[in-house]
């Protein structure tokens, strides 16, 4: 809300500083966003005093001053004004000031007189049009005094945000009572009541109140023989540093009372009123009208609306209707004040996406004692500036009674167990008594009036507008931010120390990202959306699982309009643009929640997966490079992975299985924790490459944290250290190029039985001296038993074995 | 055969200038044979004492006896010296140059947003707090309707909502973890959710995605100085010393409720665009839980009571780094992340 100060202080006196205004409001919840000034800088300006005046030498029309300026000398000053004399007090512009224009002052030479300075006419310092002589000053300010401290130039507006629940500060009234609050000056409310005529309203008007759910009250006002035109100055001021546009002087009156007093009311043509009835109801469904945007609407059973003898005229708190608006034409008026349920208001803004000012107050609720008032203001405002006379009496109707309380139970103590502060009853009722609220009295509470001594409970009563005063924790916070949140001690919690511990889910998910990061690769964060395209780029099957993703209803666009259930576009989404970005090596990974719709209509499985890209540097580093050529870029994903995995205290197995589409179907693997598939490993099919525009290979790790979890963790058990001498033996055997070693590995292990206490590929070669279709696997077999030494002739009948073995199930071929 | 007296500190002589003339193992190895082989002079000497006559035969064999252990101990205090001329050599040969690069790749980096969020855990578990987690997707009941947002209030449009299909949302706060912690439970506890949660505002200077940490405690005198000095100890975990300023507010979870402002360590409080000229930096909402919410979990408000704050991860994160905008700590652009 935009308070222009100057309104403000018509109704309250001010603190002389803005900026405590503004801290003080801040503090005590209505946080004041900015503080703007409008109008011309006269900061560089003084008060000056004309001490002589007297002819020019070289000129008729030119007069040359002494001007005392507050300096040590006078200073001389050429002025052309008819208007200057001695004595007078002006607006003076040394030389080297800025002038509101912008412009600085230079000296200058006028038919040989040198003027140190200039008289300022209105025009000049920026505050009107008069140009013709200078603006003399009333004041009696010693020269040298700043010119914005004599002369008003300009607004200061602050710009109030205005919290959900504090609708009765959204009028200038409102911001009063809370300078009152921190201020203690009294609030000046200006007369309400309007001269009546001898008519009297009935002859006009009836109000009936159909839905009494929706609507609390409903007055009304008449003036008849107004005359439309548009109204005063100073009102269209006010208005416009209000934010709000001036239209013509009724509907302006209704929009000055409003920011006055928090009251939205609303000025029909009374002659364009049909029946001599207002009627407030609730919609029928399907039941249209046309309001005052030209925006023909349908309507809904929950609206409620303000109607005549013949159909809508208004959606009730929202917004008009075009046929009765008041035009220059209209010479009878309806004033209409009211109180709807804000609930209900709330529900139709929204409905038809129309938020005005009327329905922004209506929502949060509006003084339930303050209708007939605002309704009397407005036809005095009227009455006053546009002619016309106030009928006599308010046509009037009321409904259900509205939300709210008429009084509050509280004890002290209670204020200081919440708070934790030592007040007094006298401090607390001190400062509830600057919100409004007082010890009710006798008459109006059974259980007896507040004011009470000790620590019984008092009761208190709740002002009209206060809507938002509930319940005893309420008053708690009016006591709190009246006294100072700041001035609320510190004091350490005591109590049993509880819990302190983190779920799996947590644990888990740092070890992983502390893993990954020591792996070289680095942590991102991505939005939670996808790109249903992803799925196809993804070539993932219809009856994939990961098809079956909750849609958002409101998304900010297409390409986010669903809930991730891979983590993988994201990165490589984010892969793409980082190799755009020029950076050659992309290593990420992401610990996120992926969504699965389990069951329709339940909430859906949120999975913590961790997924990570890989590429490889396309140039070689120092070291690394001439060593060895690199392995396969699978074998470092691998890598990672299992330590991944190990890290999370799980020994996993990387099996060959069925290859994700998107995956190398011959450099990919499942990652197996006991018998569980918890996740992947795999190079990037270059075709899903070619679609998510990546022009590198790439390596793709999954890990799902959540299935991990469900897979029980085996403790490390202590296993015995052999004292006995290990012997170790290699061997190189020939077999089909697609024999998989781990198959060899797993064979030779049972093979070995007891001797053997490890077994490890170290060597795997084709080419020269290899036949065609064969590779040559080469293991290194240590053999070691706990309780005795192997003899060389135990270890060599066990390695026979396994040759043997090696050769009948496998085809091999020693080397 | 006639025999000489042998001229034994004529050996000794040439036997210490070849010792010390050396120039390697291999050539003192030599020397040694010469003189103390099998067909060295000094055994030479020794096997011609048999020819002495008896009354020299123990004197000489003292002297030549003396004379090879004299010999062997030049032998080794050279090869001592020589040995130690070889090592340097060898250590000479193989000095580095090492300001070359390390071998090994270098650290990934843990995401700005999860430092922070692992120092503000780390401040709870120490303070007693558990930590407790709640779905992304929620239902409007546990995002809204029991943390006392009704649908008919404006309170409603404080926080943009992304909506998902069932009726459900993204979570706009992690306040509904507040819910499914105190739902059957009874106090005393404390708790912390952190987590990421969602507003409907995609901007350059706003993102629809951002961390929060919500923290709550329930007992039966759980005061708001409580809930201050928890802050301003967690404020000082997380900024060193800082001065803080409390502003009431509204929240409908909570009553009383302030708004948090911690003042700007960039320009301490002159103003910056940091702080947006106002010296004081926005940094989360706190206050006494509502009873209405506490009923809503079946907590008896008439005995017990409690706190609750939330803050964003995002502001830490940025001022540590003095990150100006936080869109860049969802852009993903490795050239950022791999500096923080």
């Amino acid at each position: 809300m935009l308070v222009p100060l100057s309104w403000l202080a018509d109704w309250i006196e001010l603190p002389d500083s803005v900026e405590a205004l503004a801290e003080s409001l801040t503090g005590g919840g209505l946080e004041v966003d900015a503080i703007e000034r409008t109008g011309p800088d006269l900061s560089a300006l003084v008060v000056g005093d004309v001490v002589e005046h007297g002819p020019h030498p070289n000129a008729d029309r030119l007069s040359v001053c002494r001007v005392d300026a507050g300096d040590d000398e006078p200073f001389e000053v050429v002025c052309g004004a008819p208007n200057v004399a001695a004595g007078q007090k002006i607006a003076f512009a040394r030389v080297g000031t800025r002038l509101p224009d912008g412009t600085r002052l230079k000296k200058s030479r006028i038919r040989s007189v040198t003027s140190m300075g200039m008289i300022c006419s209105e025009r000049e310092l920026g505050l009107g049009d008069e140009h013709e002589g200078i603006l003399v000053l009333d004041t009696d300010a010693p020269a040298g005094t700043p010119l914005a401290d004599v002369l008003s130039a300009g607004e200061t507006i602050l710009e109030i945000a205005i919290t959900a629940n504090r609708g009765d500060c959204a009028s200038i009234l409102g911001i009063a009572r809370e300078v009152r609050a921190h201020f203690g000056a009294a609030v000046r409310v200006p007369t309400c009541d309007p001269p009546e005529g001898e008519r009297a309203v009935a002859e006009d008007l009836r109000v009936e109140i159909t839905d009494p759910e929706g609507c609390h009250r409903y007055d009304a006002r008449v003036v008849r023989g107004v005359r439309v035109g548009p109204s005063p100055n100073w009102m269209q001021q006010r208005l416009e540093a209000a934010g709000m546009r001036p239209i013509n002087v009724v509907v302006d009156v209704t929009n000055y009372v409003m920011l006055e007093l928090g009251q939205p009311l609303h000025a029909f043509d009374l002659d364009r009123l049909r029946g001599g009835v207002i009627r407030v109801r609730s919609a029928e469904a399907g039941e249209r009208m046309t309001t005052l945007d030209g925006v023909e609407r349908t309507l809904d059973p929950s609206d409620l609306l303000i109607t005549d003898g013949g159909g809508p005229v208004a959606v009730a708190g929202v917004i008009g209707g075009g046929d009765s608006e008041v035009s220059d034409a209209t010479t009878n008026l309806l004033i209409e004040s009211a109180h709807f349920r804000p609930g209900r208001v709330r529900l139709t803004a929204k409905r038809l996406g129309v938020q005005t000012d009327a329905s922004y107050r209506f929502e949060r609720g509006v003084d339930r004692a303050g209708v007939t008032r605002a309704a009397d203001r407005a036809a005095r405002l009227i009455a006053e500036l546009a002619g016309g006379e106030v009928s006599r009496g308010v046509a009037t109707a009321t409904g259900s009674t509205p939300d709210g309380v008429d009084e509050i139970a509280l004890a002290p103590a209670r204020v200081n167990g919440l708070l934790g502060t030592a007040l007094s009853r006298d401090e607390i009722e001190a400062y509830l008594a600057r919100v409004g609220v007082e010890p009710a009295t006798e008459s109006e509470s059974e259980s007896g009036g507040g004011g009470r001594h000790g620590d019984e409970p008092g009761r208190y009563a709740i002002p009209s507008h206060r809507n938002d005063l509930r319940i005893a924790e309420d008053l708690i916070e009016e006591v709190a931010r009246i006294h100072g949140l700041d001035r609320i001690p510190a004091t350490v919690q005591v109590g049993p120390l509880v819990g302190g511990g983190a779920p799996r889910s947590w644990t888990d998910a740092e070890r992983a990202r502390d893993t990954l990061w020591a792996e070289g690769v680095t942590e991102v964060m991505c939005f939670p959306f996808l790109d249903p395209r992803d799925l196809d780029r993804l070539d993932l099957a219809e009856s994939d699982p990961r098809r079956a993703t909750l849609g958002v209803v409101n998304p900010i666009a297409e390409s986010h309009s669903q809930l991730r259930s891979t983590l993988l576009p994201s990165l490589l989404g984010l892969l793409r643009e980082n190799r755009n970005r020029q950076i050659d090596r992309v290593r990420i990974f992401e610990v996120s929640r992926v969504f699965r719709v389990e069951k329709e209509g339940e909430l859906p499985e949120e999975d913590l997966c961790v997924a990570a890209v890989l590429t490889r540097s396309d140039q070689n580093r120092l070291w690394e490079a001439k060593t060895e050529a690199a392995p396969p870029l699978f074998f470092e994903a691998k890598g990672i992975a299992l330590r991944l995995v190990s890290a999370l205290g799980y020994r996993a197995e990387l099996r060959p299985g069925a290859p994700q589409p998107y995956q190398h179907p011959g450099a990919s693997a499942g990652i197996r924790v006991g018998r569980r598939v918890v996740g992947e490993v795999g190079e990037l099919h270059p075709d899903a490459a070619a679609r998510f525009a990546i022009d590198v290979p790439c390596a793709v790790i999954e890990l799902s944290l959540s299935a991990l979890a469900d897979v029980p963790r085996q403790e490390k058990r202590f296993r015995e250290v052999s004292r006995h001498p290990q012997m170790q033996r290699d061997l190189a055997v020939l077999v089909d190029r697609d024999q998989r070693a781990g198959e060899l590995v797993d064979a030779i292990r049972r093979k070995g039985g007891d001797h053997l206490a490890s077994v490890e590929v170290f060597d795997r070669y084709e080419g020269q001296g290899v036949p065609e279709g064969k590779v040559s696997l080469a293991f290194r077999l240590v053999f070691q038993r706990v309780d005795r030494t192997l003899t060389d002739g135990e270890v060599t009948k066990s390695v026979d074995q396994v040759v043997k073995m090696l050769a009948n199930q496998f085809g091999g071929e020693l080397r | 055969m006639a025999s000489r007296a042998p001229d034994l500190d004529t050996l000794a002589q040439g036997a210490r200038t070849d010792v010390a003339g050396a120039g390697s193992l291999q050539d003192l190895t030599s020397v040694r044979a010469r003189y103390l082989g099998r067909k060295g002079s000094v055994s030479d000497l020794l096997r011609g004492i048999g020819d002495l006559p008896a009354e020299e035969r123990s004197r000489v064999g003292q002297q030549v006896n003396a004379l090879k252990v004299q010999i062997e101990d030049w032998v080794a205090e050279r090869r001592a010296a020589l040995e130690s001329r070889e090592r340097n050599r060898h250590l000479e040969e193989h000095r580095l140059d090492v300001t070359l690069p390390a071998a090994g790749q270098p650290l990934g980096h843990l995401h700005p947003v999860s430092h922070v969020q692992r120092d503000m855990a780390q401040f709870f578990l120490a303070r007693g707090f558990s930590i407790e987690e709640g779905p992304e997707v929620e239902t409007e009941h546990n995002n809204f309707d029991a943390l006392n947002v009704p649908a008919d209030h404006p309170a409603r449009d404080m926080q943009d909502t992304f909506w998902v299909e069932g009726d459900f949302v993204l979570r706009t706060h992690t306040s509904p973890v507040q819910i499914r912690a105190m739902t059957g439970r009874t106090p005393p506890f404390r708790f912390i959710a952190p987590g990421r949660v969602y507003r409907h505002d995609f901007s350059p200077r706003n993102s629809p995605m951002f961390g929060q940490v919500e923290g709550f405690a329930v007992d039966e005198s759980v005061t708001l100085a409580n809930l201050k000095e928890l802050l301003y100890a967690f404020a000082k975990h997380m900024f060193g010393a800082v001065e803080l300023r409390f502003r009431a507010s509204y929240f409908p979870f909570t009553e009383p409720s302030a708004e948090l402002d911690f003042r700007c360590p960039l320009c301490r409080g002159d103003g910056c665009n940091t702080c947006s000229q106002t010296g004081w930096i926005e940094w989360g909402g706190c206050g006494m839980i509502h009873p209405t919410v506490l009923r809503n979990c079946d907590i008896d408000p008439e005995r017990y009571q409690g706190y609750a704050f939330g803050m964003g991860l995002e502001r830490g994160a940025m001022l540590r780094h003095e990150l100006p905008h936080i869109r860049l700590l969802y852009d993903g652009d490795l050239r950022v992340l791999e500096q923080l």
